[in-house]
């Protein structure tokens, strides 16, 4: 499994390509600062991606340590702007939690956390939307001055939601862990040779994500 | 140092070209120096990112906003990411010690180190056929190239044994067949579009496996091992399974004992000497201590990598030709050719869903050329190739399902197959693409920089929109469904297939290299890399490079036997 199939599918589940390092105009106009996660954050962070990969045969997105692989992320592959929505994104989900069931989202049963997170991404899959449209007029644009170059130094006008960046990098962090790898994929170092029809049955797991 | 700075031959550069003119020029019994600008490397001891993994990278392989700022034209696409820009690996060439000027946008990617980009190359070698050679003379375009097929064909035969080709023999008349090693296989669903493809063009399309410089056997004699199936070529093989310099030529120029190489050193002019018209050695600055080493020989060998051998005779002789040696012909520094692509088609493969693929194939399928050949006419010269493969995807409807178990069920297994191919176009030799001496600004060790002035051209553009339209048009014939044509863009150099600026031909006047890629002005002078390129096919060009400067290094001997150089 090539890795862009896996940018693939977290754009598929997002609604929109991964924010940060990989754009190819994401520029550097404003490269991000030093950002504070405290122990706190990490665990709160640890808990949302559970939320969305849970252990369930296989370890979670826990077990992955997916909250601390966000921190390192963010940290250096974002840009000021985007490392300000997510960490206010930590404050805004948990007042969310607040509205939607009295407390915090530490304190809420998995099921109130379930439903915070489906109408979080409901919210967060309108913003994609609209995220996608400015990308594509941009691009109309730019094509109508006759540029066949491709799009460089493009900074989208609309800020994505935090929910998006929480789950996208909760996908790229466990599937690229070495319990989502190895564990919830499978993964051959060496494979020695190519078989391009390996019988297939319903279950069977993917193969994970090459460098 | 070496005590002794004089030797029979100075190979500049240790990419593909220049390893290939050290392993011919030794084994014929030449002392030769190899002068490589980048630092030396072992042989798989320094393939320090090769057996890791993606969880042992903190960024999981993608890109940190210091890498963006470190390089500011390698950031443009794919080759920069965590694992190729580490403290264990960073092939590529500093985008901050190495600037350059961009009259228009270039993206120009080098590698910089022992072995060069044939550490980094796609591996896809394939033949120019006949009509590659004769289209310049025939359609009046650029210069008549003073090689035809079958004066090369016997070099390429030559190239494919030693450096290992894996591929099937077609009997295409637009794509000659090599000599190849078993083929790799085409996976189900390929197999199903291959002949699908085939059938509704009544055998004027093709698809088969992409030829690629992988070996599919063993070969002892050079210490390499069959390809273990693992797609990690970039990091360097540590079974030594696809072709670079570092895994079979230099390590067999270094066993005749007649090689020396001196890294950490650019080449910065050929010397020359007026009276005899011959270069005499070359002139190198140590990239560490700033210091100029001068290094004498009979013939000088330049494969520096296209434009990078330009700047070098652009540098050289300056008191006889104030443009360098080589422009007396007004051409060196122009007609800079690329392979023009990121425009093709993609679409979604029904069924086969009780099969999916083991091991990670390091090729794709390859189409060859089909327009403007035998009858097919259209309204710009040339044509283009697609390269691309069918693959599984991953995620069961995906967008299903929101978080939780369900969702880490679904993005667990393999999903719909893809079938995507993307064109390789050919670019024309024009005279006002070009690169000359930027001598406002200077790299890090106060050199002069290139300045680019290069873009596509109107048959280019035209030819997009067939590479775009016959890619849907044919993955549609082939039943594929949801196909989707794309053009993102391309901006000159992003095929890394940079050629011309030296370009050879019949006469002094029109071109800067004869039949030989000797340069005219100066005869012990040869340039084998895609500078001599007198037009750019629409194949990938590094095999053309082997099976030329295999020829060159021949004629070069046996000239020095006769005296004449």
């Amino acid at each position: 499994m090539e890795r862009r199939e896996l940018l693939k599918m977290i754009a598929l589940a997002t609604g929109g390509a991964l924010i940060g390092g990989e754009l190819f105009f994401s520029g550097c106009k404003s490269a991000g600062g030093a950002v504070t996660f405290t122990p706190e954050t990490i665990a709160f962070l640890d808990e949302v991606a559970e939320t969305i990969i849970p252990a369930t045969s296989t370890p979670g997105a826990k077990a992955a340590q997916v909250g601390e692989f966000m921190k390192v992320y963010v940290t250096d592959c974002y840009d000021a702007d985007d490392q300000k929505v997510f960490l206010e994104g930590v404050n805004k989900l948990n007042d969310a939690c607040n509205k939607m069931h009295g407390h915090d989202f530490m304190k809420a049963p998995a099921e109130h956390r379930k439903a915070l997170l489906t109408a979080l991404d409901k919210e967060a899959k309108a913003v994609q939307d609209q995220r996608s449209k400015a990308y594509s007029e941009y691009e109309k644009a730019e094509r109508a001055k006759g540029s066949n170059l491709p799009i460089m130094d493009f900074k989208n006008p609309v800020a994505p939601h935090y929910f998006t960046l929480m789950k996208q990098l909760t996908l790229l962090g466990f599937f690229t862990s070495k319990t989502g790898a190895t564990e919830t994929l499978r993964h051959i170092q060496v494979p020695g040779k190519y078989d391009g029809a390996l019988p297939y049955k319903k279950g069977d797991k993917a193969w994970a994500d090459s460098i | 140092m070496p005590d002794n700075n004089t030797f029979d031959a100075i190979v500049v550069g240790s990419g593909i070209s220049g390893g290939w003119a050290a392993k011919e020029l030794t084994e014929k019994g030449l002392k030769v120096l190899l002068l490589e600008r980048g630092k030396n490397i072992e042989h798989i001891k320094d393939y320090k990112n090769t057996t890791k993994e993606i969880w042992d990278f903190p960024h999981r392989n993608g890109r940190t906003q210091q890498e963006i700022n470190d390089y500011p034209h390698l950031k443009r696409d794919y080759p920069l990411r965590e694992s190729m820009a580490d403290d264990n690996w960073s092939p590529w060439a500093s985008d901050k010690d190495n600037p350059y000027t961009e009259i228009k946008r270039y993206d120009w990617f080098r590698g910089y180190i022992l072995g060069g980009r044939s550490l980094l190359w796609g591996r896809q070698s394939y033949r120019f056929n006949k009509w590659d050679f004769e289209a310049n003379a025939k359609e009046g375009i650029g210069v008549d190239w003073p090689v035809r097929y079958d004066d090369i064909a016997p070099w390429y035969s030559y190239a494919e044994k030693f450096a290992g080709i894996q591929g099937t023999k077609e009997g295409l008349e637009v794509l000659p067949d090599g000599e190849f090693l078993p083929g790799m296989e085409m996976n189900v669903v390929e197999k199903d579009v291959a002949a699908k493809i085939k059938d509704h063009y009544k055998g004027k399309r093709h698809m088969f496996i992409g030829r690629s410089a992988n070996i599919t056997e063993p070969k002892p004699e050079q210490n390499r091992v069959n390809c273990q199936y693992r797609n990690r070529c970039w990091y360097g093989c540590p079974f030594g399974a696809y072709f670079s310099s570092n895994s079979a030529t230099l390590p067999v120029a270094m066993k005749t004992g007649n090689l020396t190489i001196e890294a950490d050193k650019i080449a910065t002019q050929v010397l020359y000497d007026k009276d005899k018209k011959r270069a005499t050695g070359v002139e190198a600055l140590d990239t560490n201590t700033n210091k100029t080493y001068t290094y004498n020989a009979k013939i000088v060998f330049l494969c520096a990598s296209t434009f990078n051998s330009t700047w070098i005779l652009m540098n050289s002789a300056t008191n006889i030709w104030p443009d360098g040696l080589g422009s007396s012909s007004g051409e060196l520094g122009h007609n800079v050719m690329d392979h023009h692509l990121k425009v093709g088609a993609g679409g979604v493969v029904e069924g086969y869903e009780d099969k999916y693929t083991f091991g990670r194939r390091p090729t794709g399928i390859y189409i060859p050329r089909f327009r403007n050949i035998y009858d097919d006419k259209r309204d710009y010269l040339r044509g283009f190739g697609y390269q691309g493969g069918a693959s599984r995807g991953r995620g069961v409807e995906i967008a299903e399902h929101t978080l939780g178990a369900e969702l880490k069920e679904a993005l667990s297994e393999p999903g719909k197959w893809y079938m995507s191919i993307g064109g390789f176009g050919e670019i024309l030799p024009d005279h006002s693409n070009k690169i000359s001496l930027d001598k406002n600004k200077k790299d890090k060790w106060g050199l002069p920089v290139l300045a680019f002035d290069v873009e596509l051209k109107e048959n280019e553009l035209k030819m997009r929109k067939d590479m775009a339209n016959d890619a849907a048009e044919m993955l549609e014939a082939a039943g594929v469904k949801d196909v989707k044509a794309r053009d993102t863009g391309y901006a000159h150099g992003m095929g890394i297939h940079e050629m011309g600026t030296a370009r050879m031909g019949r006469d002094p006047k029109t071109s800067v290299l004869n039949g030989f890629n000797q340069v005219w002005d100066a005869p012990n002078v040869f340039v084998t890399d895609g500078a001599f390129m007198a037009s750019s096919s629409c194949v990938n060009p590094s095999l053309t490079y082997m099976a030329f400067t295999a020829r060159a290094a021949d004629h070069a001997v046996s000239e020095l036997k006769k005296g004449n150089l």
